[in-house]
């Protein structure tokens, strides 16, 4: 392992990016990531040398999508924000890098955004997408996003599941230079097809792969996992600096994003819960508060009073003689089950 | 309004119910539910009374049912079949004035162990058809006035929080979800002729196959026990159009000796309860060319939430929600997570029960004060709108941080030939805070079941402890009881 190995450049006409400039920006990087940083590279045999493939790794620093592609035996492409269009500094720059500017000016962006990914994979290219959908602040993996298995299911190609190491030192969030001489460590995976899932028109199946997929990338990258989207309150509890959350990166994400609501929306929680389920390392937020009067509240029948009520006796609402009350509570009902 | 209405407004010579040789239009019905009435109110019976019910799925049920609902009373159907014991219990909960015990609860007629007044209903059943016949009661059943919310069943349901619970539903409840199904095309008709072998004690039973039908005027052909040749020769001599049944019932009729043109006259068949594999749902769709439509639903739901009907089949989905149904699928925090993403269901309709009887503190766990009802239930919407359950959110076992759903290991350990049933559920452990441990009825050894799941499931996913046990606690509707292996 080590360095990066074997490399080929596969000139693609017919996809964003000069194939000259492009050629000359992947030497480049090739040639100056082993000399500028202790770069290692883990599990390359795994990525295919040739047919589509989507990469799919952690996501902690900007500098990701500089280590990632450097460690790949090929060129890669990526969904970009289309504004990096609009300006001489990066019109040419990030689509030589294998950038696809998506507009996420009208119209459904995830579905443009889709189209143009399985562009890439359908020319038999690689195509890579942080699942997480955009860095992770607490250090933690974060939930993946469907969008990669939807692409790897749609252009029948395998995910390659990949982790790194040490990112986040050589360009730590909110900076803008790279540190050098840290240690960064890329490690590729087994590819996955979604088809050893199930069902491909089950939307359990899309869910299942991500989270085999995510999975895999926690033990490439040594995360622990965590089951709650990046960007929204990821940061460590123990953060003394607390900063606005970072939005998820909706032009590049392939996932389309509507609420799972049929009917309308809003629903409240009850006034006390005994169902929610408290996942480890994630802290529970608390429901919107219910404001409703009183009388409004649902009203249990109040029963009739039976004859045979012992008198005076309150506790027991009904009539039930309090000896048995206590057996029905404490029953299970076996046949209703 | 009053739910006894369902028997009105229908041609008398319109056949309503068919029992054996007993074949009872609708204008019979109605005499004879008004003969049982004159009975019940000599023995106390009138508005807010609470009647229990012991019998099967015969027509003393469904006079009785109509009678009681018409005078005003509350019903509470109880399993015939339970132990004295269990049934006490649920009684106790409830303490009502007298407990109608027909012929499949015939046991329990007059034991003391049942801690309420029991009343021979096969007698009452007998008297009242024959006072219909000599004209002696009158031939219209009282139906009394109530207001919406007034109570009409109580129901015992291990419920959504998992404990015994009595729900209690409203005549509105129930009657809502007949006018939510006439939305649905192609309506139910006069012409429609349904299967009663689902039990009526259970919300399915007898809201949807019993009262939904009866308030279509169609007819319902009762089977009180499970036989799936007796079953399939009644759909073939009755026309049965539409056909429901649990899980195990449809095994039983895919594996039935009977013609394979058995179901030539089923225009719906729909399952329910629990989980219906891929394989049966192919293996009826070939041999009997109809395609089973799941649904999904509780008994505080009254209970239909979603339903697999005039839309096209997806066989592994519940179907899509019932028209006026809110539906939505939310996080920890309720808010409601992308299409596509899991999340806990919760609902709110007309339909959604009153409460649980005698406990607040119960129903204000499962009920926002707007009326949401949070089900405990995890699923998935696909882009079209049809719903796929996931588990229970409270089975759900967490590994390193990965949800792990039983229902799904389960359903890999079945498809293994040696495993005749599996139960899957978590148990602490250090490393990956849970770990998820297999309970396997049938022949197959660890070392195979092993080979088997690093084939087919997620490393996280895998059991690491399996216990093998003569038997499982599987209810017979064919849902896996997990909490009694916990």
């Amino acid at each position: 392992m080590g360095a990066p190995g074997d490399f080929t450049f596969e000139p693609a006409p017919d996809l964003p990016g000069a194939d000259r400039l492009s050629k000359y920006l992947f030497g480049a990087i090739r040639a100056a990531t082993p000399r500028l940083w202790d770069f290692v590279i883990e599990g390359r045999e795994h990525v295919p040398t040739e047919g589509p493939a989507v990469i799919t790794p952690n996501h902690l620093s900007f500098c990701d999508s500089v280590f990632v592609p450097a460690a790949l035996p090929r060129r890669v492409w990526a969904i970009g924000k289309g504004e990096y269009m609009d300006s001489w500094k990066t019109k040419h720059l990030f689509p030589a890098m294998g950038m696809i500017p998506v507009d996420r000016s009208g119209g459904d962006a995830a579905q443009a955004a889709l189209d143009a990914a399985a562009d890439v994979l359908e020319q038999g290219r690689l195509f890579m997408i942080y699942p997480e959908g955009t860095r992770s602040r607490s250090g933690n993996l974060h939930k993946g996003r469907t969008g990669a298995a939807r692409l790897a299911l749609r252009c029948n190609a395998p995910i390659i599941p990949t982790g790194h190491e040490g990112t986040v030192d050589v360009q730590p969030p909110d900076t803008v230079l790279m540190k050098p001489r840290k240690r960064v460590v890329v490690r590729f995976g087994a590819p996955m097809w979604a088809h050893e899932y199930g069902d491909p028109d089950d939307p359990r199946t899309l869910r299942r792969f991500t989270d085999a997929v995510m999975f895999e990338i926690a033990q490439l990258s040594g995360q622990q996992y965590v089951d709650t989207y990046a960007g929204k309150d990821d940061r460590p509890a123990d953060t003394t600096k607390p900063s606005a959350p970072v939005a998820a990166d909706e032009h590049q994400s392939v996932t389309p994003r509507r609420p799972s609501v049929v009917g309308s929306a809003a629903p409240s929680r009850p006034a006390t819960s005994s169902s929610a389920t408290v996942h480890p390392n994630v802290p529970v937020a608390d429901g919107p508060p219910l404001i409703r009067p009183p009388s409004e509240r649902p009203s249990i029948p109040s029963r009739r009073v039976a004859a045979h009520v012992d008198e005076g006796d309150e506790v027991a609402r009904i009539g039930v003689p309090p000896g048995r009350r206590d057996k029905a509570s404490a029953a299970e009902f076996s046949d209703d089950a | 309004m009053n739910l006894a209405g369902v028997i009105s407004g229908h041609v008398d010579n319109r056949i309503a119910l068919i029992d054996g040789d007993d074949r009872v239009d609708f204008g019979t019905l109605r005499g004879r539910v008004a003969a049982m009435q004159v009975d019940l109110e000599a023995r106390g019976v009138g508005v807010d009374s609470t009647v229990a019910l012991a019998t099967g799925n015969d027509v003393a049920f469904v006079v009785s049912t109509l009678a009681v609902l018409g005078l005003g009373g509350i019903v509470m159907p109880l399993n015939p079949g339970s132990p004295t014991s269990e049934l006490a219990r649920k009684l106790a909960v409830a303490d009502p004035s007298m407990l109608l015990v027909g012929h499949a609860g015939r046991l329990h007629l007059g034991d003391p162990a049942v801690g309420t007044a029991t009343v021979d209903l096969i007698e009452m059943a007998a008297n009242a058809a024959a006072a219909h016949v000599s004209g002696e009661a009158p031939a219209t059943p009282v139906i009394v006035d109530r207001p919406d919310d007034a109570p009409a069943f109580y129901m015992a349901t291990s419920g959504v929080s998992g404990a015994a619970k009595v729900a209690v539903l409203s005549h509105h409840n129930l009657s809502w979800i007949h006018e939510a199904l006439h939305r649905i095309e192609p309506p139910l008709t006069p012409d429609n002729v349904t299967l009663g072998i689902l039990p009526f004690t259970h919300i399915f039973g007898l809201n949807v196959v019993l009262l939904a039908s009866l308030e279509a005027g169609a007819a319902i052909v009762l089977q009180q026990r499970f036989d799936a040749e007796e079953s399939l020769r009644l759909v073939r001599e009755h026309g049965v159009t539409m056909l429901t049944g649990a899980p195990p019932m449809w095994q039983r009729w895919l594996d039935a000796d009977a013609p394979d043109d058995s179901m030539a006259s089923v225009e719906f068949a729909a399952s329910g309860a629990a989980a219906l594999p891929l394989g049966l749902f192919e293996g009826v769709k070939a041999r009997f060319g109809v395609e089973i439509a799941q649904g999904y639903g509780l008994t505080e739901t009254s209970p239909v939430v979603t339903l697999g009907r005039g839309v096209p089949v997806r066989p592994t989905s519940v179907g899509r929600v019932l028209p006026g149904v809110d539906v939505a699928l939310v996080d920890e925090s309720g808010t409601p997570v992308d299409v596509g993403d899991e999340g806990e269901i919760v609902v709110r309709s007309p339909g959604v029960f009153v409460g649980y009887l005698d406990d607040q503190e119960t129903t204000d766990s499962v009920l926002s004060e707007d009326g949401w009802l949070w089900t405990g239930d995890v699923g998935i919407f696909d882009d079209d709108g049809y719903l796929y359950l996931v588990d229970r959110i409270k089975d759900i076992v967490i590994v390193s941080g990965f949800n792990v759903y039983p229902a799904e290991v389960e359903s890999i350990l079945m498809q293994h030939p040696g495993v005749s049933g599996a139960i899957v559920t978590g148990s602490p452990d250090e490393a990956t805070g849970e770990t998820v441990v297999a309970h396997i009825a049938g022949t197959a050894t660890r070392e195979e079941l092993e080979r088997h799941c690093d084939e087919q499931l997620s490393r996280y996913k895998r059991p690491t402890e399996y216990h093998f046990l003569d038997e499982l606690p599987i209810a017979p509707n064919g849902k896996a009881i997990r909490r009694a292996l916990r």
